[in-house]
Protein backbone atom coordinates (compact mmCIF):
# COMPACT_ATOMS: atom_id res chain seq x y z
CA UNK A 1 0.00 0.00 0.00
CA UNK A 2 3.00 2.25 1.04
CA UNK A 3 4.28 1.63 -2.71
CA UNK A 4 1.27 2.58 -4.51
CA UNK A 5 1.26 5.90 -2.07
CA UNK A 6 4.33 6.67 -3.15
CA UNK A 7 3.82 6.43 -6.65
CA UNK A 8 1.11 8.77 -6.23
CA UNK A 9 2.73 11.24 -4.86
CA UNK A 10 5.40 10.97 -7.24
CA UNK A 11 3.21 10.96 -10.06
CA UNK A 12 1.16 13.90 -8.83
CA UNK A 13 4.15 15.80 -7.71
CA UNK A 14 5.64 15.81 -11.04
CA UNK A 15 1.98 15.86 -12.59
CA UNK A 16 1.59 19.78 -11.00
CA UNK A 17 5.06 20.76 -12.99
CA UNK A 18 3.65 19.06 -16.49
CA UNK A 19 0.51 21.09 -15.70
CA UNK A 20 2.35 24.56 -16.05
CA UNK A 21 4.10 23.20 -18.53
CA UNK A 22 1.08 22.46 -20.98
CA UNK A 23 -1.13 25.37 -19.31
CA UNK A 24 0.59 28.23 -21.84
CA UNK A 25 0.30 25.73 -24.91
CA UNK A 26 -3.32 25.34 -23.89
CA UNK A 27 -4.01 28.56 -23.34
CA UNK A 28 -2.28 29.77 -26.73
CA UNK A 29 -4.36 26.94 -28.24
CA UNK A 30 -7.91 28.35 -27.05
CA UNK A 31 -7.82 31.74 -28.11
CA UNK A 32 -5.54 32.09 -31.06
CA UNK A 33 -5.82 28.10 -32.58
CA UNK A 34 -1.82 28.20 -32.55
CA UNK A 35 -0.70 24.32 -32.41
CA UNK A 36 2.79 26.13 -31.15
CA UNK A 37 5.37 23.51 -31.91
CA UNK A 38 7.81 25.66 -30.29
CA UNK A 39 6.51 25.54 -26.89
CA UNK A 40 8.71 23.34 -25.63
CA UNK A 41 11.59 24.71 -26.56
CA UNK A 42 10.14 28.13 -24.76
CA UNK A 43 10.37 25.75 -21.78
CA UNK A 44 14.26 25.39 -22.75
CA UNK A 45 14.85 28.79 -23.03
CA UNK A 46 13.02 29.41 -19.88
CA UNK A 47 15.00 27.20 -17.85
CA UNK A 48 18.57 28.53 -19.44
CA UNK A 49 17.21 31.84 -17.98
CA UNK A 50 17.15 30.50 -14.77
CA UNK A 51 20.10 28.46 -14.63
CA UNK A 52 22.71 31.11 -16.10
CA UNK A 53 21.00 33.32 -12.86
CA UNK A 54 21.92 30.32 -10.50
CA UNK A 55 25.39 29.49 -11.83
CA UNK A 56 26.40 33.27 -12.27
CA UNK A 57 24.76 34.34 -9.36
CA UNK A 58 23.14 32.04 -7.17
CA UNK A 59 19.68 32.94 -7.36
CA UNK A 60 17.37 30.68 -6.35
CA UNK A 61 15.53 28.74 -9.67
CA UNK A 62 12.29 29.22 -7.72
CA UNK A 63 13.05 33.37 -6.78
CA UNK A 64 13.92 33.41 -10.19
CA UNK A 65 10.64 31.98 -12.03
CA UNK A 66 9.12 35.63 -12.61
CA UNK A 67 12.27 36.54 -13.72
CA UNK A 68 12.50 33.64 -16.77
CA UNK A 69 8.19 34.43 -17.08
CA UNK A 70 8.85 37.58 -18.00
CA UNK A 71 12.24 37.43 -20.53
CA UNK A 72 9.64 34.98 -21.97
CA UNK A 73 7.07 36.82 -22.12
CA UNK A 74 9.68 39.32 -24.06
CA UNK A 75 10.08 36.99 -26.23
CA UNK A 76 6.84 35.77 -27.01
CA UNK A 77 5.45 39.25 -28.10
CA UNK A 78 8.47 39.93 -30.12
CA UNK A 79 7.98 36.13 -31.88
CA UNK A 80 4.23 36.80 -32.34
CA UNK A 81 4.70 40.35 -34.53
CA UNK A 82 7.49 38.94 -36.26
CA UNK A 83 5.83 35.74 -37.41
CA UNK A 84 1.79 35.30 -36.22
CA UNK A 85 0.92 38.65 -36.83
CA UNK A 86 0.76 39.41 -40.17
CA UNK A 87 -0.75 35.61 -41.00
CA UNK A 88 -3.44 36.52 -38.52
CA UNK A 89 -6.06 37.53 -41.52
CA UNK A 90 -4.93 34.03 -43.24
CA UNK A 91 -8.03 31.82 -43.75
CA UNK A 92 -5.18 28.90 -43.41
CA UNK A 93 -4.29 30.08 -40.54
CA UNK A 94 -4.47 27.29 -38.01
CA UNK A 95 -2.40 24.99 -40.43
CA UNK A 96 -0.19 27.64 -41.24
CA UNK A 97 0.75 27.98 -37.59
CA UNK A 98 2.01 24.58 -37.21
CA UNK A 99 4.32 25.19 -39.70
CA UNK A 100 5.65 28.32 -38.44
CA UNK A 101 5.71 26.80 -35.19
CA UNK A 102 7.77 24.66 -36.27
CA UNK A 103 10.20 26.74 -37.85
CA UNK A 104 10.44 29.19 -34.82
CA UNK A 105 11.04 25.81 -32.56
CA UNK A 106 13.80 24.53 -34.99
CA UNK A 107 15.25 28.25 -34.91
CA UNK A 108 15.47 28.67 -31.28
CA UNK A 109 16.60 24.51 -30.90
CA UNK A 110 19.77 26.10 -33.12
CA UNK A 111 20.30 29.09 -31.48
CA UNK A 112 20.33 27.44 -28.10
CA UNK A 113 22.64 24.99 -29.54
CA UNK A 114 24.96 26.83 -30.78
CA UNK A 115 25.03 29.15 -27.62
CA UNK A 116 25.07 26.58 -24.85
CA UNK A 117 25.94 23.39 -26.74
CA UNK A 118 24.15 20.35 -26.19
CA UNK A 119 25.46 19.02 -22.85
CA UNK A 120 22.62 18.29 -20.47
CA UNK A 121 22.78 20.60 -17.87
CA UNK A 122 20.44 21.01 -14.13
CA UNK A 123 20.60 23.50 -11.89
CA UNK A 124 21.18 22.29 -7.95
CA UNK A 125 19.54 24.27 -5.48
CA UNK A 126 20.32 22.77 -2.12
CA UNK A 127 16.49 21.36 -1.91
CA UNK A 128 16.99 19.82 -5.31
CA UNK A 129 18.59 16.47 -3.56
CA UNK A 130 16.43 16.67 -0.59
CA UNK A 131 13.40 14.20 1.01
CA UNK A 132 10.67 14.79 3.94
CA UNK A 133 9.80 11.49 4.97
CA UNK A 134 6.25 10.49 6.12
CA UNK A 135 6.95 7.65 7.86
CA UNK A 136 7.43 4.70 4.85
CA UNK A 137 6.97 7.44 2.38
CA UNK A 138 9.32 9.58 0.76
CA UNK A 139 8.74 13.09 -0.80
CA UNK A 140 11.06 14.09 -2.80
CA UNK A 141 11.70 18.34 -2.03
CA UNK A 142 12.28 19.30 -5.43
CA UNK A 143 9.34 17.64 -7.23
CA UNK A 144 7.65 18.90 -4.03
CA UNK A 145 8.31 22.44 -4.11
CA UNK A 146 7.82 22.62 -7.83
CA UNK A 147 4.53 21.10 -7.67
CA UNK A 148 4.06 23.87 -5.32
CA UNK A 149 5.38 26.46 -7.08
CA UNK A 150 3.32 24.92 -10.37
CA UNK A 151 -0.01 24.83 -8.85
CA UNK A 152 0.55 28.59 -7.41
CA UNK A 153 1.23 30.04 -10.76
CA UNK A 154 -1.66 28.30 -12.26
CA UNK A 155 -4.20 29.27 -9.46
CA UNK A 156 -2.68 32.85 -10.18
CA UNK A 157 -3.78 32.01 -14.13
CA UNK A 158 -6.85 30.51 -13.18
CA UNK A 159 -7.91 33.95 -10.74
CA UNK A 160 -6.49 36.44 -13.67
CA UNK A 161 -9.00 34.54 -16.47
CA UNK A 162 -11.62 34.53 -14.00
CA UNK A 163 -11.80 37.99 -12.12
CA UNK A 164 -9.80 40.50 -13.71
CA UNK A 165 -10.85 42.05 -17.18
CA UNK A 166 -8.61 41.45 -19.80
CA UNK A 167 -9.53 37.49 -18.11
CA UNK A 168 -13.01 38.41 -19.33
CA UNK A 169 -11.31 39.41 -22.98
CA UNK A 170 -9.26 36.35 -23.02
CA UNK A 171 -12.24 33.52 -22.01
CA UNK A 172 -14.87 35.69 -24.49
CA UNK A 173 -11.81 35.66 -27.39
CA UNK A 174 -11.50 31.55 -26.79
CA UNK A 175 -15.60 31.26 -26.91
CA UNK A 176 -16.23 33.22 -29.73
CA UNK A 177 -13.91 35.48 -31.52
CA UNK A 178 -16.40 37.88 -33.36
CA UNK A 179 -19.12 38.48 -30.64
CA UNK A 180 -15.53 39.44 -28.33
CA UNK A 181 -15.00 42.05 -31.12
CA UNK A 182 -18.32 43.36 -31.00
CA UNK A 183 -18.63 43.41 -27.52
CA UNK A 184 -15.72 46.10 -27.39
CA UNK A 185 -12.35 43.35 -27.06
CA UNK A 186 -9.27 44.39 -29.36
CA UNK A 187 -9.00 40.55 -30.21
CA UNK A 188 -5.99 41.83 -31.95
CA UNK A 189 -4.00 43.05 -28.42
CA UNK A 190 -5.51 39.92 -26.50
CA UNK A 191 -3.84 37.44 -29.46
CA UNK A 192 -0.23 39.40 -28.41
CA UNK A 193 -0.77 39.57 -25.06
CA UNK A 194 -1.97 35.95 -24.47
CA UNK A 195 0.73 34.73 -27.06
CA UNK A 196 3.13 36.34 -24.66
CA UNK A 197 1.52 34.89 -21.60
CA UNK A 198 1.52 31.34 -22.98
CA UNK A 199 5.09 31.44 -23.63
CA UNK A 200 5.44 33.62 -20.20
CA UNK A 201 4.23 30.38 -18.61
CA UNK A 202 6.57 27.95 -20.47
CA UNK A 203 9.41 30.32 -19.23
CA UNK A 204 8.26 29.85 -15.74
CA UNK A 205 7.75 26.36 -16.08
CA UNK A 206 11.41 26.23 -17.53
CA UNK A 207 12.37 27.68 -14.17
CA UNK A 208 11.13 24.67 -12.65
CA UNK A 209 11.98 22.29 -15.11
CA UNK A 210 16.19 23.44 -14.65
CA UNK A 211 16.27 21.50 -11.48
CA UNK A 212 13.05 19.01 -11.80
CA UNK A 213 14.80 17.42 -15.40
CA UNK A 214 18.37 17.71 -16.46
CA UNK A 215 17.64 19.45 -19.88
CA UNK A 216 19.92 20.20 -23.32
CA UNK A 217 18.11 22.59 -26.53
CA UNK A 218 17.22 19.53 -28.40
CA UNK A 219 15.74 17.63 -25.10
CA UNK A 220 12.31 19.63 -26.73
CA UNK A 221 11.31 17.23 -29.10
CA UNK A 222 10.81 14.45 -26.48
CA UNK A 223 8.34 17.31 -24.92
CA UNK A 224 6.42 17.76 -27.90
CA UNK A 225 4.77 14.66 -27.64
CA UNK A 226 4.03 14.49 -23.72
CA UNK A 227 2.61 18.21 -23.47
CA UNK A 228 0.50 16.80 -26.96
CA UNK A 229 -1.45 14.09 -25.09
CA UNK A 230 -1.77 16.14 -21.85
CA UNK A 231 -3.59 18.77 -23.91
CA UNK A 232 -5.20 16.55 -25.87
CA UNK A 233 -6.45 14.15 -23.31
CA UNK A 234 -7.55 17.21 -21.02
CA UNK A 235 -9.68 19.11 -24.74
CA UNK A 236 -7.62 21.22 -26.60
CA UNK A 237 -7.77 24.87 -25.64
CA UNK A 238 -9.15 23.76 -21.87
CA UNK A 239 -6.85 24.74 -19.29
CA UNK A 240 -8.43 22.73 -16.53
CA UNK A 241 -8.36 19.97 -19.08
CA UNK A 242 -4.79 20.49 -19.56
CA UNK A 243 -4.37 19.82 -15.74
CA UNK A 244 -6.39 17.24 -15.16
CA UNK A 245 -4.96 15.89 -18.22
CA UNK A 246 -1.27 15.99 -16.33
CA UNK A 247 -1.83 14.60 -13.03
CA UNK A 248 -3.38 11.92 -14.57
CA UNK A 249 -0.78 10.87 -17.38
CA UNK A 250 1.98 11.94 -15.05
CA UNK A 251 0.95 8.97 -12.13
CA UNK A 252 0.18 6.76 -14.53
CA UNK A 253 3.45 7.18 -16.29
CA UNK A 254 4.87 6.68 -12.75
CA UNK A 255 3.02 3.36 -12.11
CA UNK A 256 4.34 2.57 -15.76
CA UNK A 257 8.17 3.32 -14.60
CA UNK A 258 7.70 1.46 -10.98
CA UNK A 259 6.27 -1.18 -11.88
CA UNK A 260 7.35 -2.11 -15.77
CA UNK A 261 10.44 -0.19 -16.20
CA UNK A 262 11.46 3.77 -16.44
CA UNK A 263 12.32 2.84 -20.03
CA UNK A 264 8.21 2.56 -20.84
CA UNK A 265 7.54 5.48 -18.93
CA UNK A 266 7.44 7.58 -21.29
CA UNK A 267 5.66 5.50 -23.62
CA UNK A 268 2.58 5.84 -21.55
CA UNK A 269 2.03 9.73 -23.05
CA UNK A 270 2.25 8.36 -26.63
CA UNK A 271 0.44 5.66 -26.06
CA UNK A 272 -2.56 7.95 -23.90
CA UNK A 273 -2.03 10.34 -27.07
CA UNK A 274 -3.01 7.57 -30.05
CA UNK A 275 -5.77 6.08 -27.65
CA UNK A 276 -7.22 9.52 -26.97
CA UNK A 277 -7.20 10.50 -30.40
CA UNK A 278 -8.98 6.94 -31.31
CA UNK A 279 -11.73 7.39 -28.79
CA UNK A 280 -12.23 10.51 -27.61
CA UNK A 281 -10.46 12.79 -29.67
CA UNK A 282 -12.41 16.13 -28.51
CA UNK A 283 -10.44 14.71 -24.81
CA UNK A 284 -11.99 14.50 -21.18
CA UNK A 285 -13.48 18.49 -21.64
CA UNK A 286 -13.13 19.45 -24.95
CA UNK A 287 -16.65 19.98 -27.19
CA UNK A 288 -17.54 17.30 -29.39
CA UNK A 289 -15.80 17.71 -32.57
CA UNK A 290 -18.02 18.67 -35.41
CA UNK A 291 -18.22 16.41 -38.94
CA UNK A 292 -16.49 18.04 -41.82
CA UNK B 1 -34.32 65.13 -39.24
CA UNK B 2 -30.04 64.73 -38.82
CA UNK B 3 -29.11 61.79 -40.03
CA UNK B 4 -27.05 59.85 -37.89
CA UNK B 5 -25.49 57.17 -40.13
CA UNK B 6 -25.06 57.37 -43.79
CA UNK B 7 -23.53 54.68 -46.04
CA UNK B 8 -22.40 55.87 -49.03
CA UNK B 9 -22.03 53.74 -52.37
CA UNK B 10 -20.52 50.63 -50.16
CA UNK B 11 -19.02 47.92 -52.01
CA UNK B 12 -18.49 44.33 -50.41
CA UNK B 13 -17.72 41.22 -50.62
CA UNK B 14 -16.44 37.93 -48.36
CA UNK B 15 -12.93 37.10 -49.18
CA UNK B 16 -11.80 37.10 -53.17
CA UNK B 17 -15.77 36.39 -53.97
CA UNK B 18 -17.91 38.52 -55.44
CA UNK B 19 -19.38 42.05 -54.50
CA UNK B 20 -22.94 40.99 -52.34
CA UNK B 21 -23.03 44.32 -51.47
CA UNK B 22 -22.81 45.85 -55.28
CA UNK B 23 -22.70 50.20 -54.20
CA UNK B 24 -25.71 50.31 -51.30
CA UNK B 25 -26.39 53.57 -49.55
CA UNK B 26 -28.49 53.90 -46.61
CA UNK B 27 -29.27 57.01 -44.17
CA UNK B 28 -30.70 55.93 -40.75
CA UNK B 29 -32.14 59.23 -38.84
CA UNK B 30 -31.89 59.73 -34.93
CA UNK B 31 -34.41 58.12 -32.70
CA UNK B 32 -35.88 55.69 -35.54
CA UNK B 33 -36.90 52.14 -35.56
CA UNK B 34 -35.85 51.41 -39.59
CA UNK B 35 -36.36 48.17 -41.26
CA UNK B 36 -34.25 46.68 -43.97
CA UNK B 37 -35.71 43.98 -46.16
CA UNK B 38 -35.23 42.09 -49.00
CA UNK B 39 -35.31 38.63 -49.85
CA UNK B 40 -32.32 36.12 -49.55
CA UNK B 41 -28.57 36.71 -50.64
CA UNK B 42 -29.63 40.68 -50.97
CA UNK B 43 -27.03 41.35 -48.87
CA UNK B 44 -28.81 42.36 -45.63
CA UNK B 45 -26.86 40.79 -43.05
CA UNK B 46 -23.43 41.71 -44.69
CA UNK B 47 -24.29 45.13 -44.78
CA UNK B 48 -24.62 45.15 -40.99
CA UNK B 49 -21.22 43.59 -40.94
CA UNK B 50 -19.65 46.31 -42.90
CA UNK B 51 -20.94 48.76 -40.60
CA UNK B 52 -20.15 46.67 -37.62
CA UNK B 53 -16.39 46.61 -39.12
CA UNK B 54 -16.64 42.43 -39.39
CA UNK B 55 -16.21 43.09 -43.40
CA UNK B 56 -13.59 45.38 -44.94
CA UNK B 57 -15.09 47.89 -47.36
CA UNK B 58 -14.22 47.48 -51.25
CA UNK B 59 -15.12 50.83 -51.67
CA UNK B 60 -17.25 53.39 -51.02
CA UNK B 61 -17.87 55.11 -47.40
CA UNK B 62 -19.42 54.82 -43.46
CA UNK B 63 -20.39 57.77 -41.64
CA UNK B 64 -21.43 58.31 -38.71
CA UNK B 65 -22.69 61.58 -36.71
CA UNK B 66 -20.57 62.89 -39.43
CA UNK B 67 -17.25 60.75 -38.82
CA UNK B 68 -16.13 57.95 -41.23
CA UNK B 69 -16.13 54.71 -39.06
CA UNK B 70 -15.28 52.38 -42.29
CA UNK B 71 -11.62 51.14 -41.84
CA UNK B 72 -12.01 50.57 -38.04
CA UNK B 73 -12.25 48.24 -36.27
CA UNK B 74 -15.36 46.40 -34.65
CA UNK B 75 -14.47 47.48 -30.75
CA UNK B 76 -13.97 50.83 -32.08
CA UNK B 77 -16.73 51.29 -33.42
CA UNK B 78 -18.75 50.23 -30.93
CA UNK B 79 -17.08 52.76 -28.53
CA UNK B 80 -18.34 55.18 -31.32
CA UNK B 81 -21.95 54.14 -30.48
CA UNK B 82 -22.84 51.62 -32.62
CA UNK B 83 -24.03 47.80 -30.93
CA UNK B 84 -24.59 44.92 -33.39
CA UNK B 85 -26.47 42.25 -32.32
CA UNK B 86 -26.02 39.33 -35.52
CA UNK B 87 -27.97 36.48 -36.30
CA UNK B 88 -25.89 33.82 -34.34
CA UNK B 89 -26.51 36.55 -31.18
CA UNK B 90 -23.27 36.76 -30.25
CA UNK B 91 -23.31 35.08 -26.72
CA UNK B 92 -20.53 33.27 -25.06
CA UNK B 93 -22.67 29.98 -24.32
CA UNK B 94 -20.12 28.85 -21.40
CA UNK B 95 -20.49 32.09 -19.69
CA UNK B 96 -23.18 32.93 -17.59
CA UNK B 97 -25.98 35.41 -17.90
CA UNK B 98 -24.14 37.71 -15.76
CA UNK B 99 -20.69 37.51 -16.89
CA UNK B 100 -22.46 37.90 -20.72
CA UNK B 101 -24.18 40.95 -19.45
CA UNK B 102 -20.73 41.91 -17.99
CA UNK B 103 -19.04 41.66 -20.99
CA UNK B 104 -21.67 43.46 -22.76
CA UNK B 105 -20.18 46.66 -20.88
CA UNK B 106 -16.72 45.51 -21.64
CA UNK B 107 -15.87 48.73 -22.84
CA UNK B 108 -17.59 50.31 -19.59
CA UNK B 109 -14.37 51.62 -17.25
CA UNK B 110 -16.32 52.27 -13.99
CA UNK B 111 -17.06 48.86 -12.19
CA UNK B 112 -19.59 50.11 -9.93
CA UNK B 113 -21.74 51.67 -12.95
CA UNK B 114 -21.37 48.65 -14.60
CA UNK B 115 -22.43 46.40 -11.65
CA UNK B 116 -25.56 48.79 -11.19
CA UNK B 117 -26.60 48.39 -15.01
CA UNK B 118 -26.56 44.97 -14.58
CA UNK B 119 -28.57 44.94 -11.79
CA UNK B 120 -31.18 47.25 -13.79
CA UNK B 121 -31.15 44.91 -16.36
CA UNK B 122 -31.61 41.93 -14.65
CA UNK B 123 -34.73 43.87 -12.90
CA UNK B 124 -36.18 44.89 -15.89
CA UNK B 125 -35.70 41.40 -17.36
CA UNK B 126 -37.06 39.22 -14.91
CA UNK B 127 -36.40 35.93 -16.25
CA UNK B 128 -32.96 36.73 -17.42
CA UNK B 129 -32.76 37.90 -13.51
CA UNK B 130 -34.35 34.45 -12.37
CA UNK B 131 -31.29 32.77 -14.76
CA UNK B 132 -28.52 35.25 -13.51
CA UNK B 133 -26.31 32.40 -12.52
CA UNK B 134 -27.01 29.44 -15.75
CA UNK B 135 -24.64 29.59 -18.71
CA UNK B 136 -25.98 31.14 -21.63
CA UNK B 137 -25.56 28.29 -23.98
CA UNK B 138 -28.53 26.82 -21.77
CA UNK B 139 -30.96 29.24 -22.46
CA UNK B 140 -34.12 28.97 -24.89
CA UNK B 141 -33.51 30.14 -28.05
CA UNK B 142 -36.22 33.00 -26.97
CA UNK B 143 -34.17 33.39 -23.89
CA UNK B 144 -31.28 33.87 -25.80
CA UNK B 145 -31.97 36.44 -28.23
CA UNK B 146 -33.89 38.25 -25.26
CA UNK B 147 -30.37 38.69 -23.56
CA UNK B 148 -28.77 39.78 -26.43
CA UNK B 149 -30.91 42.82 -27.22
CA UNK B 150 -30.92 43.37 -22.75
CA UNK B 151 -27.10 43.47 -23.23
CA UNK B 152 -27.05 46.50 -25.45
CA UNK B 153 -29.17 48.30 -22.53
CA UNK B 154 -25.42 48.11 -20.41
CA UNK B 155 -23.62 50.41 -23.27
CA UNK B 156 -26.88 52.27 -24.20
CA UNK B 157 -25.60 52.85 -27.54
CA UNK B 158 -26.90 55.58 -29.68
CA UNK B 159 -27.92 53.06 -32.90
CA UNK B 160 -28.77 48.97 -32.07
CA UNK B 161 -28.45 47.27 -35.48
CA UNK B 162 -30.27 44.08 -34.73
CA UNK B 163 -30.23 41.13 -37.41
CA UNK B 164 -33.06 38.99 -38.19
CA UNK B 165 -34.20 39.24 -33.89
CA UNK B 166 -37.37 37.09 -34.46
CA UNK B 167 -35.12 33.80 -36.73
CA UNK B 168 -36.94 30.57 -35.19
CA UNK B 169 -39.07 31.96 -32.25
CA UNK B 170 -42.43 31.35 -31.87
CA UNK B 171 -45.04 34.29 -32.57
CA UNK B 172 -45.65 34.83 -29.10
CA UNK B 173 -41.93 35.43 -28.59
CA UNK B 174 -41.51 37.67 -31.47
CA UNK B 175 -43.95 40.18 -29.98
CA UNK B 176 -41.71 39.96 -26.94
CA UNK B 177 -38.47 40.90 -28.88
CA UNK B 178 -40.48 43.76 -30.56
CA UNK B 179 -41.29 44.98 -27.05
CA UNK B 180 -37.74 45.19 -26.47
CA UNK B 181 -36.95 46.88 -29.80
CA UNK B 182 -39.67 49.99 -28.69
CA UNK B 183 -38.05 50.01 -25.33
CA UNK B 184 -34.70 50.44 -26.99
CA UNK B 185 -36.43 53.57 -28.90
CA UNK B 186 -38.01 54.80 -25.81
CA UNK B 187 -35.03 55.07 -23.86
CA UNK B 188 -33.32 57.06 -27.06
CA UNK B 189 -31.36 54.96 -28.55
CA UNK B 190 -31.60 54.68 -33.00
CA UNK B 191 -32.49 50.90 -34.29
CA UNK B 192 -31.28 49.68 -37.46
CA UNK B 193 -33.39 45.94 -37.52
CA UNK B 194 -32.87 43.32 -40.90
CA UNK B 195 -35.72 41.36 -40.93
CA UNK B 196 -36.99 38.25 -43.28
CA UNK B 197 -40.51 38.42 -42.02
CA UNK B 198 -40.51 41.87 -43.78
CA UNK B 199 -44.54 42.17 -42.57
CA UNK B 200 -43.60 42.12 -39.35
CA UNK B 201 -40.66 44.16 -39.52
CA UNK B 202 -42.23 47.36 -41.36
CA UNK B 203 -45.05 47.09 -39.13
CA UNK B 204 -42.77 47.41 -35.82
CA UNK B 205 -40.59 50.65 -37.31
CA UNK B 206 -41.00 53.94 -38.54
CA UNK B 207 -38.69 53.90 -42.09
CA UNK B 208 -37.66 50.92 -43.98
CA UNK B 209 -35.42 50.29 -46.97
CA UNK B 210 -35.40 47.75 -50.08
CA UNK B 211 -32.28 45.89 -50.50
CA UNK B 212 -31.75 44.01 -53.42
CA UNK B 213 -28.78 42.56 -55.10
CA UNK B 214 -26.80 44.76 -53.04
CA UNK B 215 -28.39 48.15 -53.65
CA UNK B 216 -30.99 49.76 -52.02
CA UNK B 217 -34.31 50.01 -54.06
CA UNK B 218 -36.21 52.31 -52.16
CA UNK B 219 -36.27 54.00 -48.63
CA UNK B 220 -39.02 55.61 -47.25
CA UNK B 221 -41.70 55.57 -44.80
CA UNK B 222 -42.31 51.84 -43.38
CA UNK B 223 -46.22 52.88 -44.05
CA UNK B 224 -45.36 53.64 -47.73
CA UNK B 225 -43.70 50.17 -48.26
CA UNK B 226 -45.92 48.60 -46.70
CA UNK B 227 -48.55 49.93 -48.82
CA UNK B 228 -46.82 49.75 -52.25
CA UNK B 229 -48.44 47.06 -54.36
CA UNK B 230 -44.80 46.11 -56.06
CA UNK B 231 -43.11 45.67 -52.97
CA UNK B 232 -46.17 43.74 -51.16
CA UNK B 233 -45.87 41.31 -54.27
CA UNK B 234 -42.04 41.32 -54.88
CA UNK B 235 -41.32 41.09 -50.84
CA UNK B 236 -44.14 40.31 -48.55
CA UNK B 237 -45.58 37.36 -50.33
CA UNK B 238 -49.26 39.35 -51.74
CA UNK B 239 -50.48 38.99 -54.73
CA UNK B 240 -50.39 41.82 -57.53
CA UNK B 241 -54.28 43.75 -56.97
CA UNK B 242 -53.53 44.09 -60.76
CA UNK B 243 -55.72 42.21 -63.13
Amino acid sequence: MADIVQVIILGLALGGVYALMASGLTLVFGVMRIVNLAHPIMIIAGAFVSYWLFTLYGLDPIVSMPIAAIVMFCVGIIVYKLIFEREAASAKYSEMTVLLTFAVAMCFDGLLGTAFSNTQRITSPFYATDAIFLGDVFIPTGQLYAGIASLTVIAALVAFLQFTRFGYAIRATTQNRDAAQLMGVNVGLVSIITFGIGVGLAGAAGALVSFVFSFFPAKHWEWIAILMSLVVLGGMGKLAGAIIGALILATLAAFVSTYIGTTWSTMTFFLALFVILLVRPQGLFGDPLEES
Amino acid sequence: MAKLLEVEDVVAGYGRGPDILTGTTLSVEAGHVQCIIGPNGAGKSTLMKAIAGLLPLRSGAIRFNGERIDGMRPDQILRKGICFVPQERALFGKMTVRENLRMGGFILDDPRALGQRIDAVLEAFPILGERATQRAGTLSGGQQQMLAMARTLIVEPEIVMLDEPSLGLAPQIVEQMYDIVHMLREKGMTVLLVEQNAAVGLANADRGSVLDLGKTLFEGPASEILSDPRIQELYLGKPSQVA
